[in-house]
């Protein structure tokens, strides 16, 4: 049987226009903070490409041009994150540029909406750094992400 | 071998159209072959994601520091715009945040889903939007705004080539996020 407090949400919720928070539940998660567009779109391949460090670059220019970042827990499950610890700046903030692909664990509360889950990390408990090495498999995506002149650098050392 | 591997992956990818949906009717946006890509043109409420489902309510949504939300008026549910119009790595945040409060009129597209996401929902790419009975306007704000916000980084080339943030975190642990010297070994490989 449903609860009063869910039986009033659900009500409201019901009512277009008018916003209601809603009820979260505290949960601990371990994934890789991801670029949620490139990953839920398809538009650069499939989602073991868009990830890891093959991603790498991409995912921070995604997440300093505002594309919200998400957590990819180890089971699959994304997790839009809206905020990082003090950090609520999830429109191209320093942190979420910062920490993208790490993989890491994060207490905090999980909000679910029509079909997403959303993620307000409290505290980021570890931090492994980037360690999906996928560009072992992949390359870069796109594959121009590093400039020609750097990699003839390279090649010419 | 590596190379076999990633044709076969894209090749793998699934096959993409656009295709109609609930919310497609009169909708003009423009096909990016996106993963169950699906036209939808609906009228919504502008919100602040981090208020609508957690209750914390800066005034101005955070006035363009948070990533905003859709409250659909035809069944209320919350939609997520990842992506505006412009093909440059840039998200809707930026073009939907002058909207804060007010019922707007948006034509785009959904895409994702079951197909990367299991159980999960569609996010959304805005293409344009106007408030209700105004004049259209594309969702291609966020390069502008970021000039402003960079008058030392004019030069050649894209923003994203540009941007002082990321260029620094490129110097300090590469294209691949695993410092400088992982960056020269795999370039030696793989070019």
């Amino acid at each position: 049987m449903l609860g009063l407090k869910r039986v009033l949400a659900l009500g409201v919720a019901l009512l277009p226009g008018i916003a209601v928070a809603s009820e979260g539940e505290r949960i601990a998660v371990k994934g890789e903070l991801i670029d949620t567009w490139c990953y839920f779109s398809g538009v650069m391949g499939g989602p073991d490409a868009v990830v890891g460090s093959a991603h790498h670059t991409c995912a921070m220019w995604c997440a300093a041009g505002g594309i919200p970042v998400g957590l990819l827990g180890e089971d699959g499950t994304v997790y839009m994150v809206l905020k990082l610890g003090e950090d609520d700046d999830s429109n191209g903030g320093d942190t979420f540029l910062t920490m993208t692909n790490d993989t890491i664990e994060a207490e905090g509360m999980l909000y679910e909406r029509d079909g997403l889950n959303y993620l307000v990390v409290a505290e980021v408990t570890s931090n492994e750094g980037v360690t999906n090495l996928t560009h072992e498999d992949f390359g870069v995506t796109p594959g121009n992400t590093i400039p020609d002149a750097v990699v003839d650098k390279v090649l010419e050392e | 071998m590596k190379r076999i591997a990633l044709i076969a992956l894209l090749l793998a990818t699934p096959a993409l159209a656009a295709e109609d949906g609930a919310f497609s009717e009169g909708s003009e946006a423009k096909s990016w072959n996106l993963t169950a890509q699906e036209k939808a043109r609906f009228t919504a409420k502008v919100v602040d994601i981090l208020c609508e489902v957690a209750g914390d309510c800066p005034k101005d949504c955070g006035a363009g520091t948070r990533q905003m939300g859709l409250v659909r008026e035809a069944d209320g549910a919350l939609i997520f715009p990842n992506k505006n119009g412009q093909p440059i790595f840039t998200g809707a945040a930026t073009d939907l945040a002058p909207y804060c409060g007010k019922m707007v009129e948006v034509d785009g597209l959904l895409t994702g889903g079951d197909e990367i996401t299991p159980g999960s929902a569609k996010i959304y790419q805005v293409q344009r939007i106007r408030e209700l009975g105004g004049e259209w306007k594309k969702a291609n704000r966020w390069t502008k705004e970021w000039a402003k916000k960079n008058p030392d980084a004019k030069g050649k080339g894209p923003w994203f080539r540009r941007d002082p943030r990321i260029t620094e975190e490129i110097a300090k642990d590469g294209y691949l996020g695993l410092g400088p010297e992982e960056d020269k070994v795999f370039i030696k490989d793989w070019y």
